[in-house]
């Protein structure tokens, strides 16, 4: 079954990292170029995820999240720098389309922490495990409920898909046209719904039973399926971030 | 009446599903066996033309089906799933029934007389305006099976018929592929179900790696003990028994046993 996590195993010391740490940081990278809104901090940080993702090994697997994001950005370039009210210097003039210096800096402020964002989520997703990291939040207190709820959703998603595609088989085989035009595609997927929700809802009460008798929710202490993930030095990483943010906090108000 | 030449078929590039299949299918009830994995679902996908060969050709009627989609072939070949939650749509049974009949073009009246006449066969016609969801596991299986009976075509496959049947359950789909033989169709299966195959169907394909191992009678099949093996396949219970027992003949009965036991002497 084809699995809906982008994660890519890969040796690598980012790999090496715990979860908690790359989930520290990933505030850590979006909170201090705006704390501290220069364009050379935000590059600063945006050089510093691109240098972890290629130490990961795993920029390609960006391309095709940046090839969406960028598409979006392109439309807010075009906008802030035609139409942003403040805009007062013509930067340059293609045709009737005027660009103005005020917006496009805006735009690239945006554009920059887009980024900014998307790649700290980027080393966390595309390194960890879904499971490492619900399992090292269930160890920092999060509620073994909510952790099987979002462990499930990697389970059930690809699931669903496998189910419809059996479905759509199943039509197709009885002589239902699901190929085509967009009519014929519509048609085909309203008798679609029935058997994946109903097939669904079925699963649902099986899993919910299945968990049931497996002691689910037993009130006493649980043993963890896998072995901690720790990294030598994830309390000095941890650490330096917060007193990083800190001190950036403290840049702003007094300096 | 399907001719299969050098078929090969991959889902991804690295592992190969099925390569060089060359078959031949005449009106012969043919058993597909093997271990999972050997191909035998990806086979029957291919003939039906859910999926599309990367090699080789399938001639149906002598019709290529690489330019059909699964729909068109709906009037030549039926296929019924393993899984009857997969393939219920509508909300009573006669309706469900009347689904493929309707979708090939059939006239309603005509679509109706079917799917009763096809309900009938696996006695589910006195329960015509249920909703289909409403039966046990095993009523929606023989639903599914008349689902696509009463479509009428030439070549019926059958996924896994004796799944979740009791004994009962088990007789009805033996009568109903008996019905399909006597009206001149190609029955067809994918089953692990070794003494139904051996009780039911002439012909038997074991499939091994995505390749075809074992094809022939199926009394010759279930005697090559060595390379049954090497597929991961058990003869039945029955056939094995008589071979312990020293009978020289493969034996595929209970019926078949107590004839040769009446007239076989044991070694001294």
């Amino acid at each position: 079954m084809k699995s809906i996590s982008l994660y890519e195993e890969k040796a690598s010391f980012v790999h090496d990292v715990d979860p908690i740490t790359k989930l520290w940081y990933i505030p850590f990278a979006i909170l201090i170029p705006i704390i501290l809104p220069s364009f050379t901090i935000s590059f600063l940080f945006i050089g510093l995820s691109l240098v972890l993702l290629l130490g990961a090994k795993v920029i390609r697997k960006t391309i095709p999240v940046f090839g969406f994001v960028f598409l979006i950005l392109i439309t807010v370039v075009l906008i802030q720098g035609m139409f942003k009210p403040e805009n007062e210097t013509v930067l340059f003039q293609i045709g009737p389309l005027t660009m103005y210096k005020e917006g496009l800096l805006f735009a690239l402020t945006i554009t920059l922490r887009v980024i900014n964002i998307i790649c700290a989520f980027m080393i966390l997703v595309l390194t960890t495990k879904p499971s490492d990291l619900v399992e090292a939040l269930v160890r920092k207190g999060m509620s073994p409920r909510i952790g099987y709820v979002i462990v499930s959703v990697f389970q059930i998603i690809p699931e669903m898909m496998a189910t419809m595609s059996t479905i759509t088989d199943a039509q197709r085989a009885r002589g239902m046209e699901t190929e085509g035009k967009l009519l014929v595609r519509i048609k085909a997927f309203i008798p679609l719904l029935g058997p994946v929700v109903l097939g669904s809802l079925i699963n649902t009460k099986e899993r919910a039973m299945a968990l049931e008798v497996r002691g689910f929710n037993s009130q006493a202490p649980k043993t963890y399926l896998y072995e901690e993930k720790t990294y030598q030095f994830s309390k000095v990483l941890q650490i330096g971030m917060l007193l990083l943010t800190m001190a950036a906090v403290s840049w702003r108000i007094f300096l | 009446m399907i001719k299969i030449a050098n078929l090969s078929f991959s889902y991804n590039k690295e592992t190969r599903v099925l390569s060089g299949i060359n078959l031949e299918f005449d009106r012969r009830s043919t058993a597909i066996i093997g271990q999972n994995g050997a191909g035998k679902t990806t086979l029957v996908k291919l003939m039906k033309g859910l999926l599309k060969a990367d090699e080789g050709k399938i001639l149906i009627h002598e019709h290529d089906v690489s330019g059909k989609t699964a729909a068109q072939l709906a009037r030549t070949i039926g296929l019924v799933f393993q899984n009857p939650n997969d393939q219920i749509f509508k909300r009573t049974v006669l309706d469900e029934v009347m689904f493929g009949p309707l979708n090939i073009k059939m006239d309603k009246q005509t679509a109706k007389e079917k799917a009763i006449e096809a309900l009938k066969m696996v006695e589910l016609d006195d329960k015509l305006e249920m909703n289909p969801h409403d039966l046990s596991l095993s009523e929606k299986k023989l639903l599914c099976i008349a689902s696509v009976v009463a479509m009428d075509t030439d070549i019926i496959i059958f996924d896994e018929p004796t799944i979740a049947q009791d004994h009962g359950g088990k007789e009805k789909i033996r009568q109903i592929i008996q019905a399909l033989k006597d009206k001149n169709k190609l029955v067809m299966t994918i089953i692990h179900d070794m003494d139904f195959v051996a009780e039911n169907f002439e012909r038997t394909i074991v499939f091994n790696d995505g390749q075809v191992l074992l094809d022939g009678e199926t009394r010759d099949v279930f005697s090559q003990k060595e390379l049954l093996k090497t597929a991961c396949v058990e003869a039945p219970g029955i056939t094995k028994l008589a071979e312990r027992l020293g009978f020289k003949d493969t034996v595929l009965t209970v019926d078949e046993f107590i004839n040769m036991k009446k007239t076989y002497s044991p070694p001294q």
